[in-house]
Parts: structure tokens; sequence; C-alpha cells
């Protein structure tokens, strides 16, 4: 085992180190460890070099005499292996360091610890910033984060099942575009492949696993896409009108979009996207919300009421 | 994470990256390496014999890296090739850009050195890793609320906040000896002793909507817990993702009955009744009067006009 991976060290080393393309047989001649049957080498060097593929190292192909027809030759880039920041303070090391340190115990934690022990090998010394950190850790998003970054960056489509607001299971096809994570929660944005539209999950509302697969040939990223504005819901067609009694009802008042005062109430203009999730949050208030507008909202406020006093009766 | 490499190319990348380490920590003690890497010495040892093999072509002494680790402490010559770090691979670029992001809301709006710096960073880092999606994370609180419990958790002292309480519907000012930060369920909340409250509570960060620290000195009285659990009984009639949620319950079915124990009279009642048709309060029965009282006072508002 030891004698296989010096090899990979000293050709890493060697394909680093030379200015041009080395060839395969100067390769065999030159880097120590490849040994046996002309066919052996040849194996021997193909498994190698997907191995420092696979460990993330570019190995490049080409010619270093392109007018000849030239056996391929082999190269790594230094600036492709190396972690180049450019000119890096050490202010920025130390941002770099307290952005790794946000994940501990989360997701990535074991990638960021792995960056982290790369920027202190970079030989910055970092500074000591004082900056309020404690409050400021990653949410875990559990084991799937890795697979949904990936499937942003590669353009793949994801199958999941969905629970949605009525508890059904919907297997859903989505090309992610976008995660962010708000209040605790992450939240995956991408193209739902049924409808062809946008639309956003709530990471833990998925049951059981995500699959990725290879996404669609004709991909194109929406250009309409804000990753800022992925939680502003869609543009909303109706309003409602509520009542609101003066320091009550703070969750409504958020999402009001004006307000104007009545004496001992504020009369709110909300937009309504879901009607029944905006009738839940009014119920939620009691006595302190009154719906004004549509009439659509006040007969489902009504219904609920019947029941409930049916119910607890 | 991701990936999981053979022994051997585990192996491959740990004495990749060891070079450039021993490189910028030039003497270090070979256990700290050991433990740095995380494994143990015997292995660190193997891995150093081994890298003391390895060099450029030719493999004479004037080839091969130079290591020194007799002595218990560890440097290294002779190795320009591999003496800068390895890039970053996709999964460590994409926490370093979420750690940013999460790191932007803790600078202070004035700092614009600072988050210049983090912009920089984060576009940098996506060159590295070929990332042209947008991954982003919304810090749960404030610069100015977290730097004032940071502060007030550091030297014990007191904080004023201002607390939007959900189950009550206000929001109040209180006066808190923070404790710590806890997680639940992947929810922060600062756990502290409330002196409004004389009971221990559990603040959610994202509802703390400012914090000041008082400096005063106060001390959390002995035999502080008054609060009593309220037993509940409830029937689901019409099964919903927002009831499975509220009630942490992942199989509901029409018709079944469960127990849940709360603290809050407030919340069970506000919880009912934004359920609406979907369960009923089975026990206890004030509490279930109560919400019928409730439901009739507002539907007769609504069948007056």
């Amino acid at each position: 085992m030891s004698r296989k991976i010096e090899r990979l060290i000293n050709l890493t080393i060697a394909l680093l180190a030379t200015k041009r393309y080395l060839t395969k047989s100067e390769i065999f001649r030159s880097v120590e460890g490849y040994e046996g049957s002309a066919e052996t080498k040849e194996r021997m060097f193909e498994r190698d070099k997907d191995d420092l593929r696979s460990l993330g190292i570019e190995i490049e192909v080409g010619s270093f005499d392109p007018i000849f027809n030239d056996e391929a030759g082999y190269r790594i880039k230094q600036e492709k292996y190396q972690l180049d920041l450019g000119e890096i303070t050490p202010t920025e090391i130390s941002l770099l360091s307290l952005a790794a340190q946000a994940w501990q115990g989360a997701s990535f934690d074991e990638a960021a610890q792995k960056a982290l022990l790369k920027l202190s090998s970079m030989g910055v010394p970092s500074d000591s910033l004082s900056l309020p950190t404690s409050a400021h850790k990653v949410n875990d998003g559990g084991g799937d984060l890795p697979l949904i970054t990936k499937a942003i960056a590669e353009q793949q489509l994801i199958t999941f099942v969905y629970l949605d607001s009525q508890l059904d299971r919907q297997e859903r096809k989505v090309v992610p575009v976008g995660l962010s994570s708000r209040s605790g929660f992450w939240y995956i944005s991408g193209v739902d492949q049924e409808i062809q539209e946008i639309r956003t999950f709530r990471i833990d509302r998925i049951d059981g696993e995500i699959t990725a697969t290879k996404g669609p040939k004709d991909f194109e990223l929406p250009q309409s896409f804000d990753p800022a504005r992925v939680f502003d819901g869609d543009a909303s067609q109706s309003f409602a009108i509520i009542d609101v009694r003066k320091g009550k009802g703070f969750s409504l008042r958020a999402l009001a979009s004006s307000s104007q005062s009545l004496g001992e109430w504020d009369q709110l203009r909300l937009p309504i996207y879901n009607l029944n999730t905006l009738a839940s949050l009014v119920l939620w208030h009691g006595i302190d919300v009154y719906v004004q507008e549509p009439f659509e909202l006040r007969e489902l406020i009504v219904a609920h009421l019947e029941k409930l006093v049916n119910n607890h009766g | 994470m991701g990936k999981n490499f053979s022994a051997p190319l585990e192996r491959t990348a740990r004495l990749l990256d060891l070079v450039p380490y021993i490189h910028a920590h030039q003497g270090i003690a070979l256990k700290d390496l050991a433990a740095v890497f995380e494994v143990s010495n015997a292995q660190m040892v193997n891995d150093l014999t081994t890298l003391w093999m390895c060099g450029l072509p030719g493999y004479t002494p004037l080839e091969l890296m130079d290591l020194d680790f007799e002595s218990g402490y560890v440097s290294i010559s002779n190795a320009p090739t591999l003496a800068k770090p390895r890039s970053v691979t996709f999964d460590e670029g994409v926490a370093l850009i979420l750690g940013l992001d999460l790191l932007r809301a803790s600078i202070p709006v004035d700092r614009i050195d600072l988050l210049e710096k983090i912009d920089f960073l984060s576009a940098r880092i996506s060159t590295i890793i070929n990332l042209s999606s947008t991954f982003s994370v919304i810090a749960p609180i404030n610069q100015g609320v977290s730097a004032a419990i940071d502060q007030a958790l550091s030297s014990r002292c007191t904080l004023e906040i201002e607390y939007h309480s959900v189950y009550r519907d206000e929001v109040t000012e209180r006066v808190v000896f923070p404790i710590e930060i806890v997680e639940i369920d992947g929810q922060q909340y600062l756990s502290s002793y409330c002196y409004s409250a004389s009971d221990f509570r559990q603040f959610k960060l994202d509802r703390i909507q400012s914090a000041v620290v008082t400096h005063e000195i106060k001390t959390i009285p002995k035999d502080s817990s008054k609060t009593e659990k309220i037993n509940s009984r409830l029937k689901v009639l019409k099964p919903n993702r927002q009831i499975a949620e509220r009630f942490s319950k992942s199989d509901l079915k029409a018709g079944s009955e469960f127990v849940f124990q709360t603290y809050s009279q407030q919340w069970l009642e506000r919880s009912i009744l934004s359920s609406g048709d979907g369960v009923v309060l089975i026990t206890p029965p004030e509490i279930r009067a109560s919400i019928a009282q409730m439901a009739q006072s507002m539907l007769d508002r609504y069948k007056d006009e």
C-alpha cells in the first residue's frame, strides 16, 4: 500500500514540477514506482490518473509540440493545484476561519475543517478579529446538503417525496437552482419539472431520500430567479383587509403592506398567498383580529368557527 | 462527507496536505501534528516516513524532501513543489461561501472594509469551485442583538430584551439573565432566567427584537420554577401538515387521538383555534370550554355585521 501512495505522491510532484507536458514514456522512465511489463505500467498509470482526479487534482492532457502529431503528455498546473486566493491578508484569513467555524457540528463540518487546515497551511498569520460569533452557527441541514449543493452546481435533476400542506406525499422532480436558510430551516428553490415554474421546498418536509440524476440537457437558469426574494411569495393578485387590535397581531402586522389607524384598531392590508394559511393565522389571534374582506376568507373563517363551537360544546 | 475515499487515497490526500502544513508550522511537535490530522502518533510517523521517500525524479538526496522528526519535532525542507496548500474541493468551498454569508450578518454595518472583504472572498471562492448558482444563509438575528447576547453571556450580566411572544401575541420588555444558547429541533434559543416571569424561559433567537446589556449584577432566586404542565388530549379530525408540525406528530390519522403536554394554556388555545376544523381538544374540560367560548364570541361578531 505504501508503495502505491509513494508512487501517487511522486507522480503528483513530477507533474507539478514540469514546465511542459510529460509523455507517458518519460513518466515511466523517470517517476519511481512504475515497474513490470508495458501493459502493467499502462494499467497502473491509468488507475493513478483516475485516483488523483478523484482527489480533485486536475491533470491536463496535451502535447508540447502541436505541429507534429506527438504522443500525448500530462502535467498538473500549479495554479489549479494550489489554493490561490491572491494576495491575502491576515484579516481575510480570519474571516475565512470564522466562516468555517460556523459549521461546528452541522452538515458541512468535516469539509469546513479540511478547508480550515488548508487555510492554516498558507503561512499567513491570522488576525484576532473580535466579532460576535457564538450566536451565529449554521443550523444543521442534515446529510442532504452536500448532495443538494452538488446537484445545484451540476444542474442535476433531484427527485423526492414532499409532504404538502394536506400531508399528501407527492413526488417532485426539480432542477435545483438555489439553497437558502431562514429561521433555522433550509430551503431548496428549483424549477419544478412538471409545471416548469420555480418552487421553494423546506428540506425537513422532504420524506425519505433525495435522489439526484442527470438533469435535462437544455436546462437554462431562469432569468427571473432572484435568490433574495425566495421568501416573498408569488406576486399576489388579491389582498385582504383585516382589523387588528392595537398592540396585538404582530405576526399579521409583519405581513401587511399597509396599515391605517382606526382608534382602538388598526386596519391592515395584506397580500393573500394562500387562503387557508391566512385563515389559520387569523384564527390564531382570536378576538383581536377581524376580517373585513374578502368574502371567501370571511366564509372560511365562519365555517371553521362554527365547527370549533360545535366540536367543543 | 460526500465521497468516502479508500484508505490509500485518503492517506495520499493526507500526505499532500501534510507538506504545506509542516511548511507553515516548522518545528511543530509530532503529537500536535498527529492531533491536527486526527491520526495516532504511530500513524503520523508512518506518514512522515513515507513522505521522506518522495521527491522529484532522480530521487537522490538532492531531489528528495528533507524531513526531520526524530527529535519529536517536525520540520521540512526541499519540498517546494508541494509547499502551497491544495485548492479547496467543491464541498469545502460551499462550506466557506455559506459560512461567509452567515458571517456577513454579524459584521457591524459601519465596517464596510470587512463587508467588502467578505464579498471579495466569496466571489473568489465561487470562481475557484466553479459555482455560478446562488446559496444564501440568512442569519437568524441581527448584529446588535447578537453582539449584546455575546457580551452578556461572556461577562455574566443581565440583558434587557424586547421579545415577541407568539403565544401571547405581544411584544414585551423583559430583564433576563442569559445562561446559554441551545438548539432544539434545529431552532436556536437563548436559555435564560427571566426576572419578569420569575422563572426560567427559553427565548427563540429570531424573535428577540432588541437586546441591551444592563451591567446589573443580579442573582437567580432559588426554587424558582412554578410552572405547571398541562396534560391535554386531542382528537384528529382532518390531518394536515400544520397540525403535524405544531404538535410534532409525524403520523396523523383522521379519528386518532393523542396526548400532548404544554406549559402554556394560551398556546394550546390558539393552536386549536388556528387548526380550525382539523382537531378537537378533548381534555382538560376547562380549556375546552374556553375554546368554545372564544370561538363563539368571534362568530357572534361575524354574524352581527
